[in-house]
């Protein structure tokens, strides 16, 4: 029993993840993207040309401009979801899910 | 209605190898890495002139956004040129780009306001499709060096989505003016 309470703790304070976001051939990869409460999502810009990815909406974050190889991480707070572009090329979406 | 001599330019150096087994103008990796340039440099010469012709936010967006991605392909073209030990040759489809950049440049900066919008995105939109199909039927197939032809497929998602972004732009632009003509 105390194994078994053990274990559940250990699953209840699971430590947190980190997920990347690749920024290449302009898109978002992936271009939607489930997370947990508690894990750090990285934006790495792959492309030759500079990005951003930022939130649309309530949600306020924003990487700023990515240059080439440049990382971004946030770590995700509250639950939600939220949308995203690149400012610079508005055809380019993404989305973020906190659970 | 702007004439687009750079784009026309550039379709006739495509269309003359349209009939299948006509030649394509036999350009060398240096005549390529010339014409990548060019290119370039002629999409961020145009989006300087926006800012002293319109106001539109969206369109002066768009410029920098230009200006900033051409720039940063002619430093990753100067890049590999170097490692290459390339040095970029002038060619003839460089100079009938070059010669149509003129004419169109010609045409775009008398005009402000909606007009300079509607002509510049047209611009952009004709542009950024020639270039699309000059990577495709013309620089990726002609290229001999991996690395140079790698660079050439790298930057074309970035053109199609100029190219995207320019008609999306341009149809929220009013449509043009009669000019009687």
């Amino acid at each position: 029993m105390i194994v078994g309470l053990l274990l559940l703790l250990a699953g209840l304070t699971a430590p947190p993840k980190t997920h990347t976001v690749e920024i290449r051939g302009m898109e978002f990869h992936p271009a939607v993207l489930t997370v947990a409460v508690g894990d750090t999502i990285v934006w790495i810009n792959r492309d030759i040309v500079p990005h951003t990815a930022t939130a649309k909406g309530q949600t306020r974050w924003d990487t700023g401009q990515l240059v080439q190889g440049q990382v971004w991480r946030y770590v995700a707070r509250r639950a939600g979801a939220a949308r995203y572009v690149c400012t610079f090329h508005p055809t380019m979406h993404g989305k973020v899910v906190i659970r | 209605m702007l004439p687009i001599a750079m784009t026309l330019a550039l379709t006739a150096v495509l269309q003359a190898q349209a009939p299948a087994p006509a030649p394509a103008p036999d350009l060398s990796d240096p005549e390529v890495a010339h014409v990548a340039v060019t290119a370039n440099s002629i999409d961020i010469d145009m989006a300087k002139l926006v800012p002293s012709h319109t106001t539109n936010a969206a369109v002066r967006q768009f410029a920098t956004t230009m200006i900033t991605d051409h720039t940063a392909v002619n430093a990753q073209a100067g890049a590999l040129a170097t490692k290459l030990g390339v040095t970029p040759k002038d060619n003839a489809v460089s100079e009938s780009l070059q010669t149509g950049a003129t004419s169109a440049r010609a045409s775009l900066e008398p005009l402000h306001g909606a007009a300079f919008d509607r002509a510049y995105m047209d611009h952009e939109v004709g542009y950024h499709q020639a270039v699309l199909d000059a990577i495709d039927k013309l620089l990726v197939p002609t290229t001999e060096n991996a690395e140079l032809r790698k660079l050439l497929v790298d930057v074309r998602p970035a053109i199609a989505t100029h190219l995207e972004h320019a008609k999306h732009l341009r149809s929220q632009l009013a449509a043009p003016a009669r000019t009687g003509k």
